[in-house]
């Protein structure tokens, strides 16, 4: 799970979330016009560094370790995306797009590191604003963005619970005897979250 | 009166979750206690909005719980607490998740932080303000859950076992919270019979109806008899 809003006052948390959110999303936009070449592999990443470098993030070691971090928490989409490009498009395509994967992914997370999940919130309602004419609800739109974000978390913490009573009672991995729990316990959450959303006043 | 039921029915697929319930509560703190699956969660759940009757009337401040225009108001002066704290957290920090209840009021960014800030304090939650709210504790995620009901000064809470899933100290926190006399009304499902000894008055479910009611000592002498059947 990417790490969320880290409180700072570096001049990137600095910045009012709708414009760095439009920055964002050209910063990713670039990265994903790259050619599958080596070299745009090696700009993407590059790109990724510098902006984690450029952001003050104040960790004392000019964004690196975050950046590591944030690449270390995303490791497993990083392996099956080389893995599956690997297989099917060869050596110089599978590099450059899964570091164009990368960088997008961490990219992201910059932005989720440097902005309030509330600021971007009332950013992308603000931003869908002019969609409400042709019947797109922007509140319902942002609130399903960051809901979708928190659940993440738990998913991960439930896919754990359950890897877990498995081990307590000597199962053997097992796609079907993880998959089934772990559906139940997705479907009873989501059931819980809908009360929950509906007590704190969404209707 | 705060909450009045005149025989309703609740049907939730195929089970008969309520029956011929009627009840008239106007104490400040009303314990709802049963064995599991005698309908206490389902009461709260009626009271609260979020289960639909299949019969009867129902009454809480005043409002019909189950009419889509009393909706906006019930919400503002009804608030839920659940036992599962992961369910009820939905921002990813703790400021903000407090903050996400007065969302739909639409209330100046200063009054929001006032009313936050304020929430964080009397809930000790203050220094966990920019934590990820999915990284508490389980008795931290219950205050923080608790913080985001009380932010919206609620007339009456109904809490559904808030304590299940936490260790003595916290628990003993969180029902502090809920008892103490703040100006609102607590309608607590629990299963712990001394907690509700210490509200006003009691209500006992079996099978989905009211089996006893009144003065929580009774009303668990009550229960603990059917207990020892």
């Amino acid at each position: 799970m990417l790490s969320l809003y880290r409180p700072g006052s570096g001049w990137l948390n600095r910045v009012p979330a709708g414009p760095k959110m439009l920055l964002f999303i050209a910063g990713a936009l670039g990265i994903s016009l790259l050619p599958s070449q080596w070299w745009a592999g090696g700009v993407a990443l590059g790109a990724a560094v510098l902006a984690y470098a450029a952001a003050d993030l104040r960790d004392g070691a000019l964004g690196l370790q975050v950046f590591a971090a944030q690449v270390w928490a995303v490791r497993w989409v990083i392996l099956v995306t080389a893995v599956a490009q690997l297989i099917f498009v060869g050596l110089e395509p599978a590099f450059a797009n899964t570091c164009r994967i990368t960088a997008a992914i961490v990219f992201a997370g910059l932005l989720m590191l440097t902005t309030r999940v509330t600021h971007l919130l009332d950013a992308l309602e603000r931003g869908l604003r002019p969609f409400a004419r042709v019947g797109l609800r922007p509140d319902r739109v942002a609130l399903m963005l960051t809901v979708t974000l928190s659940t993440v978390t738990v998913l991960g913490r439930l896919a754990r619970d359950i890897r877990d009573a498995q081990r307590a009672r000597g199962a053997r991995s097992s796609l079907r005897a993880f998959a089934v729990p772990f559906l139940v316990a997705a479907l009873k959450h989501a059931d819980d979250l809908g009360d929950a959303l509906n007590a704190r006043g969404v209707r | 009166m705060s909450i009045r039921l005149e025989s309703v029915d609740v049907r939730v697929g195929e089970t008969h979750a309520l029956r011929d319930v009627s009840l008239e509560l106007d104490a400040r703190t009303v314990a709802v206690i049963g064995e599991n699956g005698s309908g206490k969660s389902t009461f709260a759940r009626l009271i609260g909005g979020l289960v639909p009757r299949t019969g009867g009337r129902v009454d809480v401040l005043g409002l019909d719980p189950g009419a889509r225009s009393a909706t906006a108001d019930l919400r503002k002066r009804v608030a839920l607490v659940f036992s599962n704290p992961d369910a009820q957290i939905i921002m990813p920090t703790v400021k903000e998740d407090v903050a996400f209840s007065l969302r739909a009021d639409r209330l100046p960014s200063a009054v929001v932080a006032t009313r936050v800030e304020d929430a964080l304090a009397r809930f000790g939650l203050t220094d966990l303000a920019d934590r990820p709210s999915h990284d508490l504790s389980g008795g931290q995620k219950q205050l923080l859950a608790l913080c985001g009901a009380f932010v919206r000064d609620p007339e009456l809470v109904v809490a559904d076992e808030p304590t299940a899933y936490l260790d003595a100290r916290n628990a003993r926190l969180i029902t502090g919270h809920l008892l103490a006399d703040t100006g609102h009304r607590l309608v607590l499902v629990t299963h712990d019979l001394e907690l509700a000894q210490r509200c006003e008055t009691a209500v006992l479910f079996a099978d989905g109806k009211v089996a006893s009611t009144g003065d929580p000592a009774k009303v668990v002498a009550d229960y603990e008899a059917v207990l020892s059947c």
